[in-house]
């Protein structure tokens, strides 16, 4: 144990005397500082921008609810805000929430008309991708494992120390084992050591951490271990490392390109123009239809409400809402393809990743951060039951079964953020 | 330069291909380099043609359908709406830029302005998080690559076998060898110039301004000579074969891959852009102000009331020539229009800031430069993507605005104010479906060729700038090199 | 350690390495008895840098076999290891670090404990100037470098050494001082085995000499008693054999 000690300690200060390996380090702390600093800054914002939102949007339904005093007014009047908070690991993978909403507001009308509107951030910018640790690990940090394991041995070889050195060295392992060992644990601390601190200030749990930690370190391994592979095997450094970065580039870039190509080609869905374009149809449509073709397809769906007559000839918020219902309906199969499409495009992208580690471990911890492409289904479909949930609260109401009481307003539901469950999203793992 | 050291030049670019020719992972790098940029020349190609066609298809059915609506109360088509595509730029099919993170349809109908829908990205499958196959992509970052793998050892294979001091010592000078390796460096740039030289020529014959595309391309020249500059530069400079490869592997990785990042992180983090939700707030707020289009006895429109009043010279609103429900529906969509495009400019004024501040690390590095200059004169920039919401905004209003004419002009005021009596009273308050021929051929234009080129200038100055440096450093360290 | 081989430090038997199926050495045999200084001398392509990497372990013989004190080398290389010490060619340590530095750091990889008297008067033996002893190598001029090797190559307390063309590249004066060492190494019951194509120095140091070609060994000369080998003799047979 001591022996090692010494094996390592002497290859430690070895290190620290290599210019070019400082500077390395140096680099992959700073980036990956930077990405856990961004990455908090943005979390932080997302989540201050909730804060406001839920205060905003509590006042603006408050006055909306004072001005008007019948249910079906209010309902039309009232938005109501839904949203999913960034997780305690968000900050490390900031995932899709660029390309997702996480924030949204609905209100009582069809929601088919309503689901699709996005909030999104600056295109360009998202195109561009932004730098979180996930990223950092997953498609730097190989980089930096290639330029710092590739010439362990054969830097020693064109310089004609290799000889001297085996000859000298009591053993292998002591001379390329605590190189290796040394330069990996200190890369493996400059990338990790932001996160840490990450973690800390947002307070992630200790179990997600360690996931993470396993995970980044399995990943990492990887490359080295392939990096001092090939770097046995040949001689020359810049062919190593052509040959390496050949690799990354086929497993960051290639592989998961044209697996994208294939599972597009391959799943097809409704366009989504085209549920918009049912639903409105069959909305607009509504105003010229005999009441009765609206209220008998609602009736079918809602049998409570069958008996519900309709208030005399002209406008009715019964009928109103009725239809906005229906149109919803009518898009059903289209809007249930169109999620189904990209569920299922999720799932084959998660066998595609099997083919490219970089994506693979970014899909396996933007899952513990929740901030994936099945975080933002789960969010829709969030949206949709509460949605759901505000319908079934109006309708006794609004369809004459309740008197209603402003009073009675405040028994509304209210959203709730479920996607923020951790213990949900660890026991899935 | 003389025509003696010119005929040096082509020797010792003739000499690189020859070594390139005979180097197993030169040779494989360049064939792996072509294969890469032809594909994706032309799967983008397909991908964005095909775009380009449903969205245009989707176009004419949307304006077939509302034509195609039967009589009715003018302000239901108002609610009814239209859509507006967009439909992709020529040059998409080399830099799809924004496109498939913007959504490219929007729902237009009165008194609100909605955002655009169906982003394809949120189909997709995040598998392309890390590079697309666009054209674009590959040659500003793995075309780099590519040439860093075939001419790391330009000059220092030279130094290290010691040919580099017979050269010199035989009189010739070591700017013509590094001009002569540039220009074999330049072939090799031409060569994966030749898929996207022949796809922006089909851009030209969609339509693209010859001007436009020249700028396009030579811009990519002109980033990829700063590599070819650059990776000459390091070659230069340091001794070793092995040194030489790793000093560039870093320097790509910088500028391709991590300043990128850090410059759309630190736009966002260092300009706060609201969003639309949040704003929606205050355009709420500012809206109440205004009153409500639907309710002609809102007190907000008694002035309009006055005025018309006095205009026509009668009594009440039920003598007035024109129906007064559509006059206040004009007059409060044109207020509210108003407030809406105020918030909208400012939230996109918000957005170019953002990417002001990501487009100057162009200063930084060169693929930022390329990255916007390249989006800017493709049409695929947010600027773009602006445009495509104003010209899709002005289309709103105009057919907002005409139908509202149409109610003002067609309908009684009487038979519209009686239209929930009944159900036979509701059929008198509708207008003929030929109102609904008014519908403008909505086709979106790119901005013109030259409002692109001018706002491409700062980022050409930046690869200028580029060139400048690597330039002047090869000079520097050439003289010191031997 | 009761082996029969145990009377030569260094011993080869019919040894055949073939590298990428090329026949490098051919049956060579020759043996180093302990305290004598035994010259490999070859041109270029002979096949001396091969018998050397053989005898670290570094090439597997493809028949025969090679004995280093007593032990056949590839059964015993941490053996091997610990009883010789190799001085490279061009002696190439790290240039980031000074002589005290390289020497403490490969001491430290051979598992070796010096104190710093023992270290500074190695570099006073091989007589490498003070003021050098804490600058980086990158300073060095060649003999520096070379009188560092050496030092390390002395600390390491090795019985036996492989030289790889130790005088290459030396001035007259240093190659006089390292002919010196060399001969006082022997005498102090050391084992020296050096690799050369410089028949003017072999002759110079040697106990005997061997000299190889194309993979052969194609002759032997002994130095007689209190004597050098005699130059002429070996160099018209060195220059005689290159011409066949």
């Amino acid at each position: 144990m001591t022996y090692l000690l010494k094996q390592l300690g002497r290859e430690w200060r070895f290190m620290l005397r290599q210019r070019y390996v400082l500077i390395l380090l140096l680099c992959s702390f700073l980036v990956s500082g930077f990405a856990v600093f961004t990455g908090l800054a943005e979390v932080a914002q997302q989540q201050q921008t909730i804060e406001r939102l839920k205060l905003a949007d509590a006042k603006d339904r408050l006055e909306a609810q004072a001005k008007y005093n019948d249910p079906g007014s209010l309902a039309y009047y009232s938005f109501h805000l839904t949203y999913s908070e960034p997780s305690n690991l968000a900050f490390a993978a900031l995932g899709e929430r660029d390309v997702y909403p996480w924030k949204h507001r609905v209100r009582m009308l069809a929601l088919e008309g309503q689901i699709y509107e996005s909030d999104s951030q600056n295109a360009e910018l998202a195109q561009a991708g932004k730098i979180d640790f996930v990223f950092v690990i997953s498609a730097l940090a190989p980089l930096f494992i290639i330029l710092l394991f590739h010439d362990l041995i054969a830097s020693e070889r064109s310089s004609g120390r290799h000889d001297l050195l085996v000859s000298t060295a009591k053993s292998k392992y002591a001379l390329w084992g605590s190189r290796g060992i040394v330069r990996f644990v200190a890369v493996v601390l400059c990338l990790m050591v932001p996160f840490y601190l990450g973690a800390m200030i947002s307070s992630t749990g200790f179990l997600t951490t360690l996931l993470v930690s396993i995970w980044c370190i399995a990943y990492l391994a990887f490359w080295t271990v392939l990096s001092l592979w090939l770097g046995k095997k040949l001689a020359s450094a810049p062919r190593i490392a052509s040959i390496l970065i050949a690799c990354w580039v086929l497993l960051a870039f290639v592989l998961p390109i044209l697996s994208d190509l294939l599972i597009n080609h391959s799943v097809h869905s409704a366009k989504g123009g085209d549920i918009l374009l049912t639903q409105r149809e069959t909305v607009n449509d509504a105003w010229d239809l005999p009441v009765s073709t609206t209220m008998d397809a609602f009736a079918a769906t809602h049998p409570q409400y069958a008996d519900y007559s309709y208030q005399g000839e002209g406008f009715d918020w019964g009928w109103y809402y009725a239809f906005q219902q229906v149109g919803d309906q009518a898009s059903t199969d289209m809007s249930n393809d169109y999620r189904a499409a990209a569920a299922k495009k999720y799932t084959l992208a998660g066998y595609a990743t099997l083919l490219s580690p970089p994506l693979l471990l970014q899909r396996k911890i933007n899952r513990l951060a929740n901030t994936d492409a099945l975080a933002a289904f789960e969010y829709e479909q969030d949206i949709r039951d509460f949605h759901k949930a505000l319908r079934m609260a109006y309708y006794p109401w609004l369809f004459g079964q309740k008197k209603f009481d402003k009073t009675q307003l405040t028994s509304l539901p209210q959203f709730e953020d479920s996607t923020h469950n951790y213990k949900k999203v660890q026991n899935e793992q | 330069m003389s025509s003696h050291s010119f005929a040096k030049v082509l020797v010792v670019a003739k000499d690189e291909w020859r070594y390139w020719l005979r180097s197993k992972l030169a040779i494989s790098v360049l064939v792996i380099g072509l294969l890469l940029t032809l594909s994706a020349a032309i799967v983008t190609a397909v991908t964005m043609m095909e775009l380009s066609h449903t969205r245009a298809s989707l176009q004419d059915t949307a304006e077939q359908t509302f034509v195609d609506q039967p009589d009715r109360h003018p302000h239901r088509m108002v609610h009814y709406g239209h859509y507006a595509f967009r439909v992709p730029s020529p040059l998409s099919t080399i830099d799809p830029g924004v496109d498939a993170f913007t959504g490219n349809s929007i729902f237009l109908e009165g008194h609100r302005q909605n955002s655009a829908m169906f982003a394809d990205q949120k189909q997709g499958t995040a598998l392309t998080s890390l590079g697309s196959l666009s054209p674009a992509f590959i040659l500003q970052v793995l075309a780099p690559l590519l040439l860093i793998l075939i001419a790391y050892s330009s000059v220092s294979r030279e130094r290290e076998s010691q040919t580099l001091s017979f050269i010199v010592s035989q009189g010739t000078s070591i700017f013509t060898l590094i001009i002569g390796k540039g220009v074999a460096l330049l072939c090799v740039v031409g060569l994966i110039m030749l898929p996207v030289i022949a796809s922006s020529g089909i851009a030209i014959v969609q339509g693209e301004s010859i001007v436009v595309v020249l700028s396009f391309l030579s811009a990519y020249v002109l980033y990829l000579l700063v590599w070819s500059l650059v990776v000459l530069l390091v070659s230069t400079a340091v001794s070793k074969n092995s040194e030489s490869f790793t000093a560039l592997l870093f320097v790509w990785v910088l500028f391709c891959i991590v300043m990128p990042r850090i410059a759309s992180s630190t736009a966002s983090a260092s300009i706060v852009s609201p969003g639309k939700l949040e704003t929606d707030f205050a355009v709420i707020a500012e809206l109440r102000k205004l009153g409500d289009g639907h309710n002609a006895n809102d007190p907000a429109f008694s002035k309009l009331k006055t005025s018309l009043l006095r205009q026509y010279n009668v009594e009440t609103v039920e003598e007035l020539p024109i129906n007064f429900r559509g006059a206040v529906a004009r007059a409060s969509e044109a207020q509210l229009t108003e407030v809406l495009n105020r918030f909208a400019e400012n939230s996109m004024q918000e957005e170019l800031a953002q990417t002001q501040v990501s487009r100057n690390f162009g200063w930084l590095s060169p693929m930022v430069a390329i990255r916007s200059l390249s989006m800017i004169s493709a049409g695929t920039s947010i600027e773009t993507h602006h445009r495509f919401m104003r010209e899709a905004e002005d289309l709103r209003f105009s057919f907002v605005q005409s139908l509202n004419q149409v109610h003002i002009d067609k309908l009684n005021y009487a038979d519209d104010m009686n239209r929930n009596a009944n159900a036979e009273a509701g059929q008198k308050a509708r207008v003929s479906a030929e109102n609904w021929q008014m519908i403008q051929d909505f086709k979106f234009q790119l901005e013109s060729a030259s409002a692109r080129l001018h706002r491409s200038m700062p980022a050409f100055a930046q690869l200028f700038m580029w060139i400048a440096i690597a330039g002047s450093l090869i000079r520097f360290f050439g003289r010191r090199a031997i | 350690m009761n082996n029969k081989k145990t009377q030569f430090a260094i011993e080869a038997n019919s040894l055949h390495v073939d590298i990428k199926n090329a026949p490098i050495l051919r049956n060579l045999s020759f043996q180093v008895a302990e305290g004598e200084i035994y010259a490999l001398l070859g041109g270029n392509g002979a096949g001396k840098s091969t018998t050397l990497k053989t005898l670290l372990g570094f090439n597997q013989p493809s028949s025969g076999k090679v004995f280093i004190a007593g032990q056949e080398v590839y059964s015993a290389l941490d053996f091997i290891r610990r009883k010789t010490a190799y001085l490279p060619e061009s002696a190439t340590l790290y240039p980031h670090l000074s002589a005290y530095e390289n020497v403490q750091y490969f001491l430290s990889l051979a598992d070796i404990k010096k104190s710093e008297d023992e270290l500074n008067q190695a570099f006073q033996r091989v007589s490498l100037q003070e003021s050098a002893w804490h600058r980086q190598l990158q300073t060095y001029s060649k003999g520096m470098r070379q009188k560092t090797a050496i030092a390390l190559a002395l600390l390491r307390e090795a019985p036996i050494f492989l030289l790889d063309e130790p005088t290459s590249g030396l001035d007259p004066v240093a190659i006089d001082e390292f002919n010196q060492l060399v001969r006082e190494l022997a005498s102090s019951g050391a084992s020296i085995l050096m690799v050369t194509h410089d028949v003017y120095g072999a002759c110079q140091v040697a106990d005997r000499i061997g000299l190889l070609r194309n993979g052969e060994l194609v002759g032997e000369y002994d130095a007689p008693e209190n004597g050098r080998i005699d130059t002429e003799q070996v160099h018209a047979a060195f220059a005689q054999r290159k011409a066949l």
